[in-house]
């Protein structure tokens, strides 16, 4: 079990506020939010490489808030890899084992065995880091990371330097690693894809604070601040304050109420969803594999952001500036009411 | 590059390059023509020559190690702290770069001379330092130790603070993560630094002549004898200096480009 416990981190003007964070062990926490929240100060905080202005850190009832880094049994690895470049990737990998009490210990070379199958990394054990891809580099580095049986691992951004193809293996590498090992995993990253894939636990950070902590379902289906519905694809927010709005969605308060892109339905003719609407296509844009369309509407004044897949879009046959029905369910409609 | 004609920069470099190379090169080749090859074999028997040639070469030897084991850890210092007065500092290190030697031969005399609290108790203690080889290190040192701190803290900037961040998280203290990652990674850029330190240092002339005339080092005895005897008797002894320096300086050279590392993206 880790507990981060009320902490406050000052790095000069930029500050980390009151963060608490409980960690099972065995469990996969993901500390997810945008570039500059403080995601990466929070985790080198938890390996004692930044210093923190309050708060206390306990690891499996170990209270490590003012250890050296190299005595909290918490491994960390990077988006940039950072590999020893003189040393094999053999020796990378077992760096850490010559600092170990106990570094004959059977465990370890069962960890080796283990994580060079599950990490394909056979083929390279004699190979300098220079002459790796980014990928095989990640590998390497996660193994390195996890050899000595740490108490927890940290990963900032692994993914993130990766492309798309290798990036896809190393998350179902990295899945499979943490159900095979069961080590406590703490990862960093911005992408919602990443943390809905592999974490148990996710906490949303915005400028320096936790917003939000929970499942990936709960900050998914409630989430509890504009930031997080807006970081978790909600593009259609609106405020209702007006008594005829808030009864029309079932509403007592005035609140803000969302609904994603892709529960909104687009069609020529009337539909059959609790919410219809008719209104006009404004503008789409083709992001790859979907249609992003914004649409409005001539009586509430409102643009909605729809998500079609190409195939329904060219079926469809939509154009812009046509007359169009679109429309939501109720099941779909999320509540948002912001903290006071 | 397009097209087949060169563009501009790069001719404008070419001519450059040209002349800075003849700038260098041509008055140190011209030097021999100004001797024969018999006085130059009989110069190299002279007992005198090669006891200031040996001196020069140990005191730069001695003066690279002391600024090596007294530059390395102020240069890891400043290449991964900030701090309010760290620009201050840098500038007081660079300091004898910017001064004439002669100047900082002054200045050091005051300060080793008896009249002073440093000279009265080196001399309580029995250091000579005036006209020792003592002074002619510490002269050296005075004016070469900055090149040496400026390399190793660029050497160290070059290996990224995560990589040590991992060290120290996988179990290494400090010092093993120093001699295990950082130093091997800036390897290097410190042993340039240190050729470039030993250059100066045996290069040094203005700062050596105020602490210590004697015992003579290369660049006293060749000042000594154009005064005395003229250049006819100076230039074999400089010829000697020239041919010692520059291959001491070659091999130095290799052995830090040698086995170039396999792990040095910068190759």
């Amino acid at each position: 079990m880790i507990h981060v416990h009320n902490l406050d981190i000052k790095l000069g003007i930029f500050k980390i506020k009151n963060v608490n964070l409980r960690i099972a062990r065995g469990e996969f926490l993901v500390l997810l939010g945008p570039s500059a929240a403080g995601k990466s100060v929070i985790l080198e905080s938890i390996a004692g490489l930044i210093p923190i202005s309050k708060g206390k850190i306990v690891v499996n009832n170990r209270d490590v808030t003012y250890l050296k880094p190299e005595k909290r049994n918490i491994s960390i690895c990077y988006q940039d890899y950072n590999l020893f470049p003189h040393l094999s990737v053999r020796d990378n990998i077992c760096y850490g084992l010559r600092f170990k009490k106990d570094k004959h210990c059977v465990k370890y070379s069962k960890n080796f065995k283990t994580l060079i199958k599950l990490l394909e990394l056979e083929e390279i054990l004699d190979r300098l880091p220079l002459n790796l891809s980014g990928g095989e580099q990640q590998r390497v580095s996660l193994a390195r990371g996890l050899i000595g049986n740490p108490d927890v691992l940290l990963l900032d951004e692994p993914l993130s330097s990766l492309d798309p193809n290798i990036k896809w293996t190393i998350q179902e590498e990295l899945k499979s690693i943490h159900q095979t090992m069961h080590t406590t995993i703490i990862m960093v990253t911005h992408d919602f894809t990443e943390a809905n894939y592999l974490a148990d636990k996710v906490a949303l950070i915005y400028n320096g604070e936790i917003v939000q902590q929970g499942t990936i379902e709960d900050i998914f289906q409630c989430p509890q601040s504009i930031f997080a519905a807006q970081f978790t694809g909600i593009k259609n927010m609106f405020w209702l304050s007006k008594d005829k709005e808030l009864k029309s969605f079932g509403l007592k308060q005035p609140a803000y109420i969302g609904i994603r892109p892709e529960n909104i339905y687009i069609h020529h003719r009337p539909l059959s969803t609790y919410y219809q609407y008719q209104g006009r296509i404004n503008s789409f844009k083709n992001n790859g594999i979907y249609m992003e369309i914004e649409l409005s509407t001539a009586d509430t004044k409102r643009n909605y952001i729809s998500y079609l897949t190409l195939n329904r879009f060219f079926e469809l046959k939509l154009k812009k500036d046509i007359p169009i029905h679109f429309g939501f369910n109720k099941k779909d409609l999320i509540v948002i009411r912001p903290k006071p | 590059m397009f097209g087949s004609r060169p563009e501009i920069i790069y001719i404008i470099a070419a001519i450059t390059g040209i002349i800075i190379l003849l700038f260098n090169v041509f008055p140190i080749i011209n030097t021999f023509y100004w001797t024969d090859s018999e006085t130059l074999i009989e110069t190299l028997f002279d007992r005198e020559v090669i006891a200031s040639i040996w001196l020069s070469v140990k005191c730069a030897s001695i003066t690279t190690i002391i600024a090596f084991l007294l530059g390395i850890p102020l240069a890891y210092y400043l290449a991964r702290h900030e701090f309010r007065l760290k620009a201050l500092i840098e500038s007081l290190i660079d300091i004898p770069m910017v001064i004439p030697h002669t100047v900082a031969g002054i200045c050091l005399l005051t300060v080793l001379s008896p009249r002073s609290i440093v000279g009265q108790f080196l001399e309580q203690n029995n250091i000579e330092t005036l006209g020792t080889e003592i002074g002619i290190v510490i002269a050296m040192l005075f004016v070469s130790m900055p090149l040496l701190i400026d390399a190793a803290k660029d050497a160290f900037k070059w290996v990224p603070t995560r990589i040590e961040n991992v060290s120290r998280s996988l179990g290494a203290n400090q010092v093993q993560t120093f001699f295990g990652i950082t130093f091997v990674l800036s390897w290097r850029g410190i042993l340039s630094g240190m050729i470039i330190t030993w250059a100066r240092a045996i290069s040094e002339f203005g700062a050596v002549i105020i602490l210590a005339y004697h015992p003579m080092i290369a660049p006293t005895l060749i000042y000594e004898r154009f005064t005395t005897y003229g250049m006819k008797y100076a230039i074999p002894a400089n010829i000697i200096l020239i041919i010692i320096s520059v291959i001491i300086f070659i091999v130095l050279r290799l052995i830090s480009l040698g086995g170039k590392e396999k792990y040095d993206s910068r190759s």
